[in-house]
């Protein structure tokens, strides 16, 4: 860790537009393997901001560093080669197979053949498009959302460290950008790659974003991470801009994780029936998450259980849905609760064990802060 | 695979066909193939003189029409390029026979003859010159903002995005400028043989001035079929220099 990418009062004003600092002094540091989403209104300078990164726009003053190093004292073209570059209207090169559009940075860079295809390959596999059915398509025979998914394999083909995405998921309708946005998300999980990533869209900004950086008129509003900007919006412009729904945005930010009740009422399913009576009695619980050795979901008892016959808690226990797993966000933990009318959601870890429950009141606390 | 095939088969080599069929018939029935038969030599003489003055023309005017084309996309060009493109288009509407006019008229003004086939190769090139630059110019010109954007933030140089990425992507638009200034050259090199530059129109000329339809159709066929020829080689020469990826006919 460390800071990876900084800006130092960088200001641009573009030729022919004097009177207008498109950037105003902007200044922030972001850390190895973070995305930072500059977000705003139009015209607020997200791309400008961007563009000055890999010097597609030169700036007036200040200083941008990249892992320490000026980026005015490198070589232009090696500085954009050492950066992973994709636009929202994804510019694959028509003329060239989705092989080739991925390999060109790569061949450039005087790589091995047996080194590029292999290259292109892991990429492909990373994005989820098999190589064998897609290297030798053209772009124009892929869909929007897989030639997007291109664009962002050739932009990590040589494995820069740092990445600029122009609003990358903007040409795609709402449902696969969820869809790819989460991906995308698994990907950089793996990657840590440190990501510029404009869009105009707070609630992307948000989702994707580890920090936020909101510009108006060319100045840093806020720059936060998602949960602060949430919880503590800067000022009145970037109450506004996050919207009436702060609260629920950051239901959607939060994991279950966050408000979870731990040591739930749990009882063996190997126990006697009785047993599980006199527990339920006693610690005045009127649901009893059954368990296997192993300490898994294996369903729940209740009042009604026990009137069954059968003498162990396996035999009289009842299957139940109402479970997610604790990195779920806490708005589909509520929504699961209200959809299915229940007292409480049982939390699971990766394997499937129990960990602990969800209650409404403990979302509502964390909620209060 | 095979309805394509019987599709492409039937709209472009039956029509062709029938064409070819009709136009021997013509050439045997007025005596043109006598014609040629008996004069074989010349034939071969005036084939040799026609096939330089389109190859030689196509070739400066594929060269330097697209090197022009080029060079007037480049940014610094900027201001006067359209001021070029509007000249190539009037010079572009001046008709074939007005352009050997031209270079019989105005070379001498230069110091040069106005008779012979140098005359007559710097009026072809002249003509067939202009489609090509303006195919060119607009062609690159037509490749999107976004792929240059992605091509230069990548860390592409100019030389790399002009030859990797705008000339492939302009090529179907400039080979569709190759092959309408290689049918005006085809077209007219026959009047060529008005300047002396030679080749068949010499045949076509006299057949004309001897109301003879058997030496005026020993001279048009061989045009003819020379023009048939030619945009083939052309077709063929597109699928090989266009990519794939932006072939036009990939779902015709
Ligand atoms: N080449 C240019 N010349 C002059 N002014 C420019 C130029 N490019 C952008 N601007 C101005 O700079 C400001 C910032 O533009 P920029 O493209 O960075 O905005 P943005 O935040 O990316 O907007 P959007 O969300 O609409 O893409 C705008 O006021 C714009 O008009
Ligand atoms: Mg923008």
């Amino acid at each position: 860790m460390g800071t990876m990418l900084s800006f130092k009062e960088v200001t641009k004003i573009y030729p022919g537009a004097e009177h207008i600092k498109a950037i105003n002094e902007l200044s922030f540091d972001l850390e190895d393997g973070e995305i930072c989403t500059l977000v705003g209104p139009s015209g607020c300078g997200k791309s400008t901001a961007m563009k000055m990164v890999n010097r597609l726009i030169p700036m007036t003053s200040g200083k941008i560093l990249i892992d320490g190093q000026n980026i005015d004292r490198l070589n232009t073209i090696e500085l954009r080669r050492g950066i992973g570059y994709v636009i929202q209207n994804i510019g694959l090169f028509p003329n060239m197979t989705i092989g080739e559009n991925i390999a060109i940075i790569p061949k450039m860079k005087g790589w091995d053949e047996g080194r590029i295809k292999e290259r292109v390959e892991t990429l492909l596999d990373i994005v989820n498009l098999p190589a064998e059915e897609y290297i030798d398509r053209y772009p124009r025979e892929l869909s929007g959302g897989q030639q997007q998914r291109i664009g962002v394999a050739r932009g990590m083909a040589i494995d820069p460290p740092v990445m600029l995405m122009d609003e990358p998921f903007g040409a795609i309708d709402p449902i696969n950008r969820d869809h790819l946005q989460n991906e995308f998300l698994k990907i950089q999980a793996k990657l840590k790659k440190t990501i510029v990533f404009v869009t105009h869209d707070i609630d992307e900004a948000i989702k994707m974003g580890d920090k936020v950086c909101l510009l108006k008129d060319g100045k840093l509003v806020q720059f936060a991470s998602p949960e602060k900007m949430l919880t503590e919006p800067a000022n009145d412009f970037v109450r506004d801009f996050v919207g009436g729904d702060r609260t629920l945005k950051r239901l959607n930010l939060l994991t279950i994780r966050t408000a979870i009740r731990p040591d739930p009422p749990v009882v063996l399913e190997t126990e006697k029936s009785a047993t599980a009576g006199t527990i339920m009695t006693e610690t005045g619980a009127k649901h009893l998450i059954t368990v296997d050795s192993e300490g898994r979901l294996t369903g729940y008892i209740d009042h009604e259980a026990l009137k069954k016959d059968g003498e162990t808690v396996e035999q009289i226990k009842c299957e139940t849905e109402a479970f997610l797993p604790d990195t779920s966000s806490l708005k589909d933990g509520l929504s699961e609760i209200f959809s299915h009318d229940l007292e409480f959601l049982i939390v699971l870890d990766d394997s499937k064990r129990v960990i602990g429950t969800l209650y409404t009141d403990d979302i509502k606390k964390i909620l209060r802060g | 695979m095979t309805s394509n095939f019987l599709t492409t088969f039937f709209r472009k080599f039956v029509p062709a066909l029938v064409a070819i069929v009709i136009v021997l018939w013509l050439y045997k029935y007025y005596g043109a193939l006598e014609y040629t038969l008996k004069n074989l030599a010349e034939f071969f003489r005036l084939i040799y003189e026609h096939l330089i003055l389109v190859i030689i023309s196509m070739a400066a005017a594929i060269a330097v029409g697209i090197t022009l084309g080029v060079i007037m996309t480049r940014k610094a060009l900027e201001g006067i390029s359209p001021v070029i493109m509007a000249v190539v288009n009037v010079w572009q509407s001046v008709p074939s026979l007005g352009v050997i006019a031209l270079a019989y008229g105005i070379l001498p003004l230069l110091g040069m003859s106005g008779i012979g086939i140098v005359p007559a190769l710097i009026a072809l090139f002249m003509h067939a010159v202009a489609p090509i630059v303006r195919n060119t110019y607009a062609g690159v010109e037509s490749v999107s903002s976004d792929v240059i954007e992605s091509a230069t933030g990548m860390g592409m140089t100019q030389k790399q995005i002009l030859f990797d990425i705008e000339i492939p992507n302009a090529m179907p638009v400039i080979m569709g400028g190759v092959r309408t200034s290689t049918a005006i050259i085809v077209g007219t090199a026959p009047l060529a043989f008005l300047i002396g530059g030679g080749g068949l129109g010499f045949w076509i000329f006299t057949g004309i001035a001897l109301v003879d339809m058997g030496i005026m159709l020993a001279g048009a066929v061989p045009v003819a079929l020379l023009a048939m020829f030619v945009d083939y080689l052309l077709a063929m020469l597109e699928k090989v220099v266009v990519s794939k990826g932006i072939q036009a006919d990939q779902y015709a």
